[in-house]
């Protein structure tokens, strides 16, 4: 066992007392969230005269990423969606001392399926309906869950029954106002329409994965979603927002489905009605949203927190594309002649 | 043939991405390696024009605000940027300004600048 095989394994025979002859292997760093690091490991061990073999994902905090992350939001919203049909991993341990790891981390079962690459060519290897309508439906089911029984309060806004439009604007604009070195006029434009033409609020409270896209799921070679991931900024609020940040054109689910097909979906399973002119205003605040994460990226880099270099890339990449994003959804709301 | 920073740059990103990515042991060090190629030929790109767009950029939000058609103080990138930042926020309070007021004139110059802004300031890759 290497270094992070040996501590994690020294740390499985502290919270599974009743294991002996526990050995980890196999651990290999992924792709997976940007907020956190992430390996996938071998965890074997003897139990009650039996041999167990479990593939596990470890997930660390990492020194610096695209959003801060509350450390136990992640887990916490894995155990609690556990049986209530989302697709997603069992959340086994969390730890918050860092003398096991460096840093707090949590450990997960890893889940059958890969993740699709939202800008390849094929992400979905020819189940792009199937795998959209699953999307959708999902997205649905998740709308209709009530978090106060699921015990969410402690997600933001978890106690708030309306203004979750306002929370969210007033969140991402203190972020960029304490992350911009240039100011960006055009997405200070866009914050100013969205408050200036506030959304209707939404049928009740949802919980919002606030990173549901095309790319933060698994699917299994027979087209069937596995799991959804990186719940990292899963919080309270309009559950259209979690819709519009799907559609957003750089990782557009609707490449798959048309959004009409889609939303009829989300409909059927959620119960609730999408209202059109609702999901503009969370399209724009997606735009703004993003050009939020891509300047906490930018700021992780300079600041030499960071080192990873998909945060980089984010960063330089993805903050011009959201700002023209913008600009063409101003004009598409008659802003901009 | 002068050995620029840019083409520099360009080397070292084409040499990790191309040459040395591709025999690192581990997947995710040789994604690492080809992204880290792929910014340093963005950062590449940044080089030669970086200059020239601020100074092109501080004028035009000169103008539009009527600012005094003053130089910038400084070269550097860093100078550059700082008083950029600072016309952008004087920028940013005019817009509001001339929303509050119905002023669609002013509105759609200043929409019009920005769309301009962005365009120059597109990262080449």
């Amino acid at each position: 066992m290497n270094g992070l095989e040996a501590q994690t394994a020294a740390y499985l025979a502290h919270r599974m007392p009743a294991a002996s002859a526990i050995v980890v292997d196999e651990l290999a760093r992924i792709y997976g969230g940007s907020s956190q690091e992430t390996f996938r490991l071998r965890a074997r061990w003897e139990e009650n005269g039996a041999a167990i073999e479990k593939r596990l994902i470890l997930r660390r905090d990492a020194p610096a990423g695209l959003v801060v992350a509350e450390r136990d939001l992640e887990f916490n919203v894995y155990r609690a969606l556990a049986g209530q049909g989302i697709p997603a991993p069992e959340a086994h341990f969390l730890e918050l001392d860092p003398k096991w790891l460096g840093r707090p981390f949590f450990i997960m079962d890893l889940m059958p399926g890969k993740p699709g690459n939202p800008f390849g060519p094929d992400p979905y290897e020819g189940h792009d309906e199937s795998v959209a309508r699953q999307f959708w439906s999902v997205l649905g089911r998740l709308a209709a869950l009530d978090h106060r029984k699921l015990g969410l309060t402690g997600l933001r806004n978890g106690e708030a029954e309306s203004g979750f439009w306002r929370m969210e604007l007033d969140r991402w604009e203190g972020i960029l106002d304490a992350g911009e070195a240039v100011i960006e006029p055009i997405v200070r434009g866009g914050i100013r329409w969205l408050r200036r033409n506030p959304p209707a609020e939404p049928a009740k409270p949802a919980i919002v994965h606030g990173d549901y896209r095309s790319g933060n799921f698994l699917f299994t070679p027979d087209g069937r979603i596995s799991a959804i991931l990186d719940w990292e900024m899963c919080h309270i609020g309009d559950p259209l927002e979690d819709a519009a940040w799907a559609i957003d054109p750089f990782w557009p689910i609707t490449r798959h489905l048309p959004l009409e097909a889609g939303l009829a979906e989300w409909q059927a399973a959620s119960g609730m009605t999408a209202d059109r002119k609702t999901l503009d205003w969370w399209r724009l605040f997606s735009a703004v949203k993003a050009c939020a994460i891509w300047t906490t990226a930018e700021a992780a880099l300079a600041s030499g927190e960071s080192h990873e270099m998909v945060v980089a890339l984010s960063g330089v990449r993805a903050g011009h594309f959201h700002r023209k994003t913008i600009l063409a959804l101003l004009r598409e709301f008659g802003e901009l002649a | 043939m002068r050995l620029t920073i840019e083409a520099s740059l360009r080397r070292i990103g084409d040499l990790l991405r191309d040459d040395v990515a591709p025999d690192l042991k581990t997947p995710f060090l040789g994604q690492s390696v080809r992204m880290a190629g792929s910014m340093l030929n963005i950062c590449a790109n940044w080089v030669d024009d970086a200059a020239a767009i601020r100074v092109e950029e501080n004028a035009k939000i000169r103008s539009v605000l009527g600012l005094p058609a003053a130089s910038d103080t400084g070269f550097r990138i860093s100078q550059l940027d700082a008083e950029n930042h600072r016309l952008r926020l004087l920028l940013v309070e005019a817009h509001a300004a001339a929303e509050e007021a119905g002023d669609t004139a002013r509105n759609a110059a200043i929409w019009a600048l920005l769309e301009e802004i962005e365009c120059a300031r597109a990262q080449r890759e």
